[in-house]
């Protein structure tokens, strides 16, 4: 349980520092408002119960994404493509609702399996060609996105852009995707009541879906065979192998889930119907925001949906920022925490390298380090 | 002017939890070449990396002809002309020798390299000292003994006369070996000095004149060679008489369990082949050992018949079934088990914990798993029963992260794991690396105890004693081939050397001048 | 004719950055530490340059300062400033032995948030593009010549920035620092086995930081090559090149020359891509939205792709990359 503590609390510790750090830079940009607009950004998120909701609803697809990073961490992998896995997910979700009329937990499947065919690349190449899975998801990330934009601006269903508002209101925008609030209402994820106990919009039960899905992750990884082979896969991939583990298969498996979470993740967001896909020439930053995430969470599916909480809370807090200060303030601070929890990493083998020595008995009688080194 | 050289008075070095050096005195004199023995994990390598700046002392004092010097890096050691060949050689593979001789003394001009000085000064040197390398060949081309003749002249060519060699023979075939003790013989007679740090009686009896022993972590003595014995220093070393018998039960051969035939592996590092049309047969109740210098193939063969690596010819047959082609998971169905060479690379997940390993080759087992589900209680259970009976023991038991673990009880628990599945063969490779004496002889009875329980037994060593002493029939391996096969009873260690070297062949006539020359000609 | 000049001229001009930026890679990288944060180094290179040359612009508007001399200065502002930002990640990794992608993710984070914010103090709210001065490039002006439209002129002059000098020069001292010298090989010898450079004297902690902070040179300048290549001013992004150039220093083998062929080839790609519309023999895909903003962009990606697919047998990166050093250890 000791192991557990000291990962919260290196992480809490981060957190502190980065969160010091943002004051500091308020109060060097602009000293008079620094104070208050801190204290605005600390309790934006509990300050009414709608910007509790909005903490919630996008807490969900950080979540999401979050998972599908820790997830191939666990497997020796850095998954940097969740962004891109994330819109293409976004994009089946959409589609499959506004072109094909599904309702809404077909429209979270469809998105579920586009995440996953835009990781399984990236993992295929890994596996057959041992091409470096960072560089070819951040390319996936840029075709994605592109290839999201142009079937935007060019699907049409009875000679009508289908994903553009135009199809069904008289509307000028050509910059985002039609709403479902008029284009499939039933596509919505449902809201059971939450919006009316919240007060908002935003809130459904994503944030529950979410959850329940990081449970089964943390199931999956700890007390399934399979867990244990990705896992083995990821710590050693040469005594997995000796093993008789399919590695291959693994890497493959690995990136084909953590694509699934990241693209469901899509789904979550843009289903709510209090928000449209923007076409726009950026990646979106869900999906690199669900590394912070998951490098908070140091990996554990449980702690990515306090670290999501977390961070969804503090961009609230953000908006709360502006116009005094750019929101990206909180960029910084997620980047500083996400800085120092490298260290972490570091302090925390420090630390459980103490508690083990106290615990070692005499017999044990060198660490394997330095001796294997020697054999 | 003193009369030694370099002193090294009452040092003590800890790391985490042990005392590698406590209190070891070693005084060096002029010209001779003083050996350092111990077992492994002694204290020798740690002792030597103090002189050599690497690890700085908790206390003790070095003192270089009667002054006391700090040595806080291999730049002070090059200083005070001290250079050491490390056992593990320090060679970038990628750069060129004469790159590697120079590094970290290039002569140069504003920074830039000044190569064909350096050149002349290593060819002038390999000639005299007749150490034949090409300083042109890339490390990673080059046999293992010219690696070695680089290391030395990177000693030389620093003007280094205080020389130390870690375990220098250890990669070496006998005829190499002869030829490093002249070398060494040469050394002493310009005067430099020379500390030969190995766990090697017949070398030490060889080339030194005094010796120093240590054991585990303490100092012992040191004695001349001319009025000991090796059975003293033996003595010394492991602190009782050394019993070379393993106590083996009556054999009783039974069915063919391992049948490999004509085996050959392609080489990852040239174009030749690893294995060379290898076949050999291991019976139930019998331990055959393939013996061999290092790197003549015993690891390439092992990996094609585990299913590590694949094989380009031959077939493999395990209890009457053909396993050439079969998964590494069926073969371990069939009843292969696998003690790997390399623990950290392939035994152990460092980073699961000790009963994670413990299962790492049965979790899928029914007993340990129920639709996919680890049933965590079985594996506990089994771990504490495997620790109880091999005696692995760690700071936390079953939850201890394998990494924290020491090195002998990491090969506890992985020949624990091997032997427990209750194999029909067991492959073990080196077995015994880099254990203490004990626990050898633990391992040894347990090999003994599966042939006795009519198990077959491929053990590959490149330990004599083991050798000699272990298996119930030998075979040698040289470049790729089985060049020989011996009963242990009958065959002498000189006799088996000559077929390590390659010097015989007991299929085929060796040509004069093939023997150790053949290695160098086709490399250089 | 002029379309084959805008070719080539745009060719190089958007290779410099890669070339600036993956040869800063390989020197981090041969040196064993792996730079992720290449993205977020230009992105503080071109920040920092643009607001050098904002700095320098009534000076030299009034004439008291040479156009080249003060892009020299803002140029040079940029690397340095690319090697401050770059001193966190030597930190984290060297120091402290943090994992290197982490931490390079991190600074990754940071670069464009601390780019807008910076933005916003420099030019006040919502100001979030910084312009580029006209007299950042060489024109036939510089030098006194009189503009027609020729095909050298158009070749020489439509897209020529210092940087492209300066990048020349800077490959010509990589190749030499790299290949020639006592540091390039110490620096050589960290990557591919600490323990062996070490053992010989060599300060392994102090070469490696030489190689990251190379490197942050190298990538600041060319966070300032890519802005002024893409000509629309300083939007606190460098849009993926830092990445691009990673793949570019991997296609390359991690070897000088190797990558120059390599940057060359993915500019040309990028150029294509940009260029298709006005080139006779791209298809032009009629009917369809987006063609020149998103379908011809995916282009440098995917043949990146499949280009360290292809040669994904050969690529040999430096051994001991990515693996904290400790003394230590043997």
């Amino acid at each position: 349980m000791k192991k557990g503590l000291i990962s919260v609390l290196s992480s809490v510790i981060s957190i502190l520092v980065g969160l010091l750090f943002g004051l500091l830079l308020l109060i060097i940009v602009n000293p008079a408002q620094a104070f208050p607009k801190f204290g605005e950004l600390l309790t934006a998120g509990v300050s009414s119960a709608p910007k509790f909701a909005k903490v919630l609803y996008q807490a969900a697809p950080l979540i999401m994404t979050g998972l599908a990073v820790a997830f191939a961490f666990k497997t020796g992998l850095f998954n940097i493509g969740a962004s891109g896995q994330y819109t293409v997910g976004a994009f089946c979700a959409l589609a499959c609702a506004i072109i094909f009329q599904m309702p809404w937990w077909v429209c979270l499947l469809a998105s579920v399996v586009a995440g996953a065919i835009w990781g399984f690349f990236p993992g295929l190449f890994k596996s057959l060609f041992n091409v470096n899975e960072v560089i070819t998801s951040i390319m996936f990330n840029w075709i994605g996105m592109m290839a999201v934009n142009l079937l935007c601006m060019n699907l049409k269903k009875g000679g009508k852009l289908i994903m553009l508002p135009v199809a069904w209101v008289s509307s000028p925008i050509k910059d985002r995707t039609a709403a479902l609030s008029y284009a499939n209402p039933k596509a919505m994820i449902p809201k059971m009541g939450l919006d009316t106990l919240f007060d908002s919009n935003y809130m459904n039960i994503s944030i529950f879906i979410a959850a329940l899905v990081a449970i089964v992750m943390w199931v999956i990884l700890n007390r399934t065979t399979f867990g244990y082979e990705l896992k083995a896969c990821g710590y050693n991939k040469n005594a997995s192998i000796y093993a008789g583990i399919n590695a291959k298969r693994n890497i493959v498996l690995s990136m084909v889930i953590s694509g699934a979470l990241a693209g469901l993740g899509g789904g979550l967001y843009y289903l709510a119907g209090t928000a449209d896909y923007t076409i726009q020439k950026t990646l979106l930053a869900m999906g690199f925001n669900g590394i912070s995430v998951a490098l908070l969470a140091t990996s554990n599916p449980i702690g990515t949906i306090f670290s999501a909480l977390f961070i969804s809370y503090i961009q609230v807090g953000g908006e709360s920022l502006q116009p005094t200060y750019a929101k990206e303030m909180i960029d910084i601070i997620i980047a500083v925490i996400i800085y120092l929890s490298a260290f972490a990493l570091l302090t925390k083998t420090i630390l459980s390298r103490f508690i083990r020595l106290d615990k070692s008995n005499v017999n044990a009688d060198k660490p394997a380090e330095s001796e294997g080194k020697k054999a | 002017m003193s009369e030694y050289v370099i002193e090294m008075l009452n040092i003590t070095k800890e790391f985490p939890g042990i005392k590698a050096n406590d209190n070891i005195t070693l005084q060096l004199k002029h010209g001779e070449v003083h050996a350092l023995l111990g077992e492994n994990g002694a204290g020798k390598s740690t002792l030597m990396s103090v002189l050599f700046g690497l690890y700085q002392p908790e206390a003790g004092t070095i003192k270089k002809d009667g002054k006391v010097v700090k040595i806080n890096n291999p730049n002070d050691a090059n200083a005070l002309h001290i250079g050491m060949v490390h056992q593990h050689f320090k060679l970038v593979e990628i750069f060129t020798v004469l790159d590697n001789i120079i590094l970290g003394a290039e002569p140069n001009k504003m920074g830039f390299l000044k190569k064909a000085e350096a050149r002349k000064k290593v060819l002038e040197l390999s000639e005299k000292y007749g150490l034949q390398v090409d300083p042109d060949a890339k490390i990673e081309d080059i046999s293992v003994g010219m690696q070695q003749r680089v290391e030395i002249l990177k000693m030389l060519y620093r003007d280094n006369d205080i020389l130390i060699f870690d375990e220098p023979t250890a990669v070496l075939t006998p005829q190499e070996i002869d030829e490093l003790m002249e070398i060494m013989r040469n050394f002493t007679k310009e005067g430099k000095s020379i500390l030969f740090i190995t766990h090697k009686l017949n070398e030490i009896m060889a080339v030194a004149d005094r010796c120093t022993v240590l054991r585990k972590g303490k100092y012992m003595g040191t004695v001349d060679i001319k009025n000991t014995t090796k059975e003293e220093l033996s003595r010394m070393m492991v602190g009782r008489d050394v019993e070379f018998e393993v106590a083996k039960g009556e054999q009783h051969l039974g069915d063919v369990v391992l049948d490999v035939q004509n085996v050959t592996v392609p080489s990852k590092l040239h174009s030749n082949n690893a294995v060379k049309d290898v076949s050999f047969q291991v019976h139930a109740g019998e331990i055959v050992c393939l013996a061999g210098i290092e790197g003549n193939g015993q690891t390439q063969f092992v990996y094609a018949l585990t299913g590590l690596d694949k094989m380009s010819h031959g077939k493999i047959t395990l209890c009457g079934k053909d396993i050439t082609k079969a998964k590494i998971r069926d073969r371990s169905k069939l009843g292969m088990s696998h003690i790997p060479e390399d623990r950290h690379k392939h035994g152990l997940v460092l980073d699961f914990s000790l009963e994670q390993n413990l299962v790492l080759q049965r979790y899928w087992e029914p007993a340990f798993q129920k639709a996919g589900f680890i049933r965590g209680k079985e594996v506990r259970k089994y771990a504490d029963k495997l620790i109880k009976e091999y005696d692995i023991r760690s700071g936390q038991g079953p939850v201890t992260t394998a990494r924290s673990m020491s090195g002998g009880n990491q090969q506890k628990a992985i020949v624990a794991r091997e032997i427990d599945k209750n194999p029909e063969l067991l492959v073990a490779v080196q077995p015994t690396r880099g254990l203490d004496v004990g626990a050898i002889e633990g391992v040894h009875k347990q090999l003994v105890a599966q042939r006795d329980a009519g198990k077959a037994v491929l053990l590959v060593s490149l330990e004599l004693e083991e050798v000699m002493s272990v298996p119930d029939r030998i075979l040698v391996m040289y470049e790729g081939e089985i060049v020989g096969e011996f009963n242990p009873k009958e065959v002498t260690v000189e006799e088996l050397g000559l077929y390590m070297a390659g010097a015989k062949n007991m299929y085929r006539e060796v040509g004069v001048g093939t023997q150790g020359q053949e290695k160098e000609g086709e490399q250089a | 004719m002029n379309v084959l000049a805008d070719v080539i001229s745009s060719t190089i001009v958007f290779a410099v950055p890669l070339l600036l930026v993956a040869m800063g890679g390989m020197f981090s990288e041969r040196s064993g530490i792996i730079n992720i944060a290449l993205e977020g180094i230009m992105i503080i290179g071109a920040l920092m340059g643009c607001l050098m040359m904002r700095w320098l612009d009534p000076a030299v508007t009034a004439g008291q300062l040479g156009s080249q001399l003060a892009m020299l200065i803002a140029t040079l502002f940029s690397g340095v400033c690319g090697m401050a930002f770059a001193v966190l990640l030597a930190f984290a990794s060297i120091n402290l032995k943090a994992d290197q992608t982490i931490g390079g993710t991190a600074l990754n984070m940071l670069a464009p948030a601390l780019a807008i914010v910076l933005t916003w103090v420099v030019q006040g709210q919502g100001q979030t593009t910084i312009l580029i001065p006209t007299w950042s490039r060489i024109t036939q002006e510089t030098f006194g010549i009189a503009a027609k439209d020729t095909f050298l002129q158009n070749l020489l002059f439509k897209n020529m920035y210092l940087t492209t000098f300066l990048t020349v020069l800077l490959f010509a001292i990589a190749v030499v620092l790299l290949y020639k010298t006592k540091f390039g090989l110490r620096l050589r010898s960290c990557g591919e086995h600490p323990q062996a450079a070490a053992s010989v004297g060599i300060n392994v902690f102090k070469m490696r930081y030489a190689g990251v902070l190379i490197s942050g040179f190298l990538g600041g300048i060319g966070g300032l090559a890519f802005t002024l290549a893409a000509g629309s001013g300083f939007q606190s992004s460098v849009a993926g090149y830092g990445f691009l150039a990673l793949a570019v220093m991997i296609f390359g083998n991690w070897k000088p020359w190797s990558i120059l062929g390599a940057s060359l080839f993915f500019a040309l790609f990028k150029v294509i891509g940009s260029y298709a519309s006005s080139i006779p023999f791209m298809p032009e895909f009629k009917g369809l939205e987006g063609v020149s903003t998103y379908l011809y962009p995916m282009l440098p990606y995917i043949v990146t792709m499949i280009l360290l697919i292809l040669t994904s047998k050969k690529s040999r990166a430096p051994k001991a990359e990515g693996i904290p050093y400790d003394k230590g250890m043997r």
